[in-house]
C-alpha cells in the first residue's frame, strides 16, 4: 500500500515489476478508510468492520469491484 | 460499551498497548505492558496471541515483539507521521492517514513516491489531508491483505 505521485508513475511501477495495475484510490477517499479504520482505534471498544460493512464502505467511497470486494475473507468477526 | 462495565483482560492489553504507543510513538515491549498491566509476562503472551487471532496486532516469530499495532509500526518505514512534535512510523500509505485518524490530531504525512522517490509532505488536519493530488495503489485485493500483511 503505497503512494504515487501520478497514474502514470503507477503504471511505470507495475510495468517494472510485471504486475498488473490496480484500482486507483484518491486522498479524500484513503482519509474516509482510514478514519473508518482507524478512528476508535484507541478506545476500548473498537471494532474491524466485517467484511460486508467492508464492501458497503468501499463502495460508498466509489471503491467497487471484486478487487475491493471482501466477501473471501474467513475473518468477519467483530473485534476489539 | 457502558463506561460502567469492567473491561476484559485482552481489551485493557490491547488499550495499554495502543496507549502508550501514542504516548511514545513506538509499540511497547511486553515487560512494560507486563508491568502497566500488573500481569504476568505469560499472561500478556498469552493475550497477544488472541489479539492477533483477532487482527489487532502482528507479532514479530518471538510471539512477544509487537511488529504492528495497526497503524502504528514498531519498526522504521518509509512512512512517517509527526502529531503534536511526536514522529510515528505507519505500516503503509493507509496507516499513515490512519495514525492521525486515530489520534485525533492533526499531523504530517511523510513518505514518497514509490516510483519517483519524490518526497510527499501531506499536512493532515483534524478532518481530513490538504486538497492533493497525490495517489494511493494497493497491489493486493481485499480478501487477502492479511495473508501477508508485512507484504500488503
Amino acid at each position: 500500500m503505497l503512494f504515487f505521485r501520478s497514474e502514470e508513475l503507477i503504471a511505470a511501477w507495475c510495468k517494472a515489476r510485471g504486475v498488473t495495475p490496480r484500482p486507483i484510490v484518491r486522498m479524500d477517499q484513503l482519509w474516509r478508510l482510514a478514519v473508518t479504520w482507524y478512528g476508535t482505534r484507541l478506545e476500548p471498544v473498537s471494532r474491524r468492520p466485517a467484511a460486508e460493512e467492508m464492501r458497503s464502505i468501499f463502495e460508498s467511497i466509489g471503491l467497487t469491484g471484486e478487487f475491493w470486494d471482501p466477501r473471501a475473507d474467513s475473518f468477519n468477526q467483530v473485534s476489539r | 460499551m457502558p463506561e460502567d462495565l469492567p473491561l476484559d483482560f485482552d481489551t485493557k492489553v490491547k488499550v495499554t498497548i495502543y496507549r502508550v504507543t501514542a504516548e511514545s510513538g513506538t509499540p511497547p515491549s511486553i515487560e512494560a505492558v507486563a508491568a502497566k498491566m500488573r500481569a504476568t509476562l505469560a499472561a500478556i503472551k498469552e493475550s497477544y496471541a488472541r489479539l492477533r487471532a483477532s487482527r489487532l496486532l502482528l507479532l514479530e516469530a518471538d510471539g512477544v515483539t509487537i511488529r504492528m499495532a495497526p497503524p502504528f509500526s514498531g519498526v522504521p518505514t518509509q512512512h512517517r507521521v509527526t502529531v503534536d512534535g511526536r514522529e510515528y512510523y505507519a505500516n503503509c500509505a493507509w496507516d499513515a492517514l490512519g495514525i492521525p485518524a486515530a489520534l485525533h490530531r492533526p499531523g504530517v504525512v511523510h513518505s514518497r513516491c514509490e516510483q519517483s522517490l519524490e518526497p510527499l509532505r501531506l499536512e493532515v488536519g483534524v478532518s481530513g489531508p490538504e486538497p492533493s493530488t497525490w495517489l494511493f495503489h494497493c497491489l493486493v485485493p481485499a480478501a487477502r491483505w492479511w495473508d501477508d500483511l508485512v507484504f500488503t
